[in-house]
């Protein structure tokens, strides 16, 4: 059998057919993505559990959570899908995080969009407690997960106790410490914040750490001594009936052990006619 | 016997690194550890991870696929070639050929894994994240590449490169799945089931062993018990893999 010559222009003729192939099959990809878009079935829903995905990395689960990661800051980047909230938890909670349990970004990435963007703080604090039971080591998401009480829940008892687990942790930041010791303060335990404050001011080493503490401290045993001196003025006109002439009196009759002195050592003012104790200065931070 | 097992390995590695399937996945590899640096520009955070992360996996990967795809025919194309015939002709045990076989994809491999472990710190050296631990975990992938590399030329010795390749990739998934026997183990109520999971997570090849990428990757210490005892199976399992093909071979018939 001869061998058949090349036709003239063969050549050309098929690079062109390629061309148009290829034109027509992107032109039939664009259809195909229209219809997949307007068929309403959400891209998410075809992403199975991190678990059964875990099975199926092989070894690469921590390549295929980086990669889903990645997809999923593009994903909540776009703002046309309107309902991409319905899905945060199922990415960073049941795919993300059970493919790499130790990948820390999305836990603290998956939290933050599920505060401030989707307003569901719960749902973000249920993802850090995952984290931080995950891992213990890492005082970073008990922090997130106390700084979203404060900032975001204004809830400042939880904030303390996810505060307090960061401190377990070895190696946690300073900052911890004063917000663990503030948050006592604003929850209104007061005695508490003192006793935190004054911890710090004295363990520290840092000269701008031990002023900040020493404000705190400063102010914070005004309002403790006051509400004491208050609270026994209270004990002692129920009583006696009656207003004492001098502060020294409540000692004497018993209600309260010894007098306590403001920061700077001196006595606190006190109004016979209205009854009320105050401090002679001006608190520092002013709150 | 070594000059003789030497003289085969070394002319296995010149074969090998003919073969174009070789630059093709070294390439590969090449260019996914580069587009790691790319894909880091998309994420927060965690930029370094992705690199690492990206790196391991594609000299994971690539090493696999260069033990599968040149180790299947090692021995069997040999055999198509009849070139076999002329070895096994001169003074060479059998054994010896099929030991020298394996040293060689072994070279082979060696010199691909340092190319892509090369090129890998490079690119952590620019952006200044090296770090040595990174050399542990790409040692014990070394050692994965080697069992796959005794499997293949086990399945070598006994079937077709198509099949080999088959059987050697099902394996590979196997290797990375015995976990899941072992949590099978534990559900089942029939006492011969949890036997047989049992008997079989032990038997087959734990490939898991050899995995401690996500620990690098995430700056967990790993002891150095732990590289030893993989050291210790990779030389008991692969020896065992070794000499059933030589056991193998020795008996095939070659027509």
């Amino acid at each position: 059998m001869k061998p058949v010559a090349a036709a003239p222009g063969g050549r050309g003729r098929m690079a062109l057919c390629a061309v148009v192939a290829l034109l027509l099959a992107v032109l039939v990809q664009t259809r195909i993505e229209g219809n997949r878009r307007s068929s309403g079935v959400h891209p998410i829903l075809y992403l199975p559990s991190g678990k059964y995905l875990r099975v199926m990395a092989l070894g690469f689960d921590g390549l295929l959570a980086d990669v889903l990661y990645l997809w999923s800051i593009q994903y909540y980047s776009n703002y046309d899908i309107r309902d991409r909230y319905n899905y945060l938890e199922q990415i960073y909670d049941q795919v993300i995080t059970e493919l790499d349990p130790h990948y820390l970004d999305p836990y603290l990435v998956g939290a933050l969009i599920m505060t401030s963007e989707a307003r569901q703080p719960e749902m973000a604090l249920r993802l850090l407690d995952k984290g931080v039971a995950r891992n213990p080591d890492q005082w970073i998401v008990a922090f997130e997960a106390g700084f979203l009480c404060y900032n975001d829940l204004h809830d400042y008892k939880r904030a303390a106790g996810y505060f307090e687990k960061a401190l377990r942790v070895p190696g946690v930041h300073p900052l911890v410490r004063r917000l663990y010791a503030e948050m006592y303060n604003r929850a209104g335990d007061k005695r508490t914040s003192l006793k935190e404050w004054s911890e710090i001011y004295e363990t520290s080493t840092d000269d701008y750490v031990r002023n900040v503490a020493w404000n705190h401290v400063h102010d914070l045993k005004v309002d403790v001594d006051v509400a004491e001196l208050s609270d026994a003025l209270a004990r002692f006109r129920a009583r006696e009936g009656r207003p004492p002439r001098v502060l020294q009196e409540i000692v004497a009759a018993g209600v309260l052990g010894s007098l306590p002195r403001d920061p700077e050592e001196r006595d606190y003012l006190y109004d016979e006619s209205s009854g009320e104790v105050r401090y002679r200065g001006s608190l520092v931070l002013g709150r | 016997m070594l000059a003789r097992i030497n003289a085969i390995a070394l002319n296995t590695f010149r074969e090998a690194i003919r073969h174009r399937i070789l630059y093709l996945l070294l390439i590969f590899a090449v260019v996914m550890i580069s587009f790691a640096q790319i894909l880091s520009l998309l994420t927060v955070g965690s930029e370094e991870k992705v690199i690492k992360d990206f790196g391991l996996a594609s000299i994971d990967l690539f090493g696999v696929l260069t033990a599968v795809f040149i180790g299947i025919g090692l021995v069997s194309r040999e055999i198509e070639r009849r070139t076999v015939y002329t070895l096994l002709t001169k003074p060479l045990h059998r054994f010896e050929f099929v030991l020298g076989k394996f040293a060689g994809l072994a070279i082979t491999l060696l010199v691909n894994t340092g190319v892509m472990t090369l090129w890998f710190f490079l690119v952590l050296l620019i952006k200044g994240m090296l770090d040595g631990a990174l050399v542990i975990a790409i040692l014990l992938l070394f050692f994965q590449f080697l069992l796959i590399t005794a499997l293949a030329v086990l399945f070598s010795c006994l079937s077709t490169p198509i099949l080999a390749s088959v059987l050697t990739l099902a394996l590979y998934v196997v290797g990375h799945l015995l976990w899941s026997l072992d949590l099978l183990a534990a559900r089942l109520t029939s006492a011969s089931g949890r036997a047989l999971c049992r008997a079989l997570y032990f038997v087959l090849p734990n490939l898991g062993n050899f995995d401690i990428k996500g620990e690098v990757v995430h700056g967990v210490a790993i002891g150095g018990s732990r590289v030893g005892w993989a050291s210790l199976y990779l030389v008991l399992y692969g020896s065992a893999v070794l000499w059933t093909a030589c056991a193998i071979f020795e008996r095939k018939e070659l027509q």
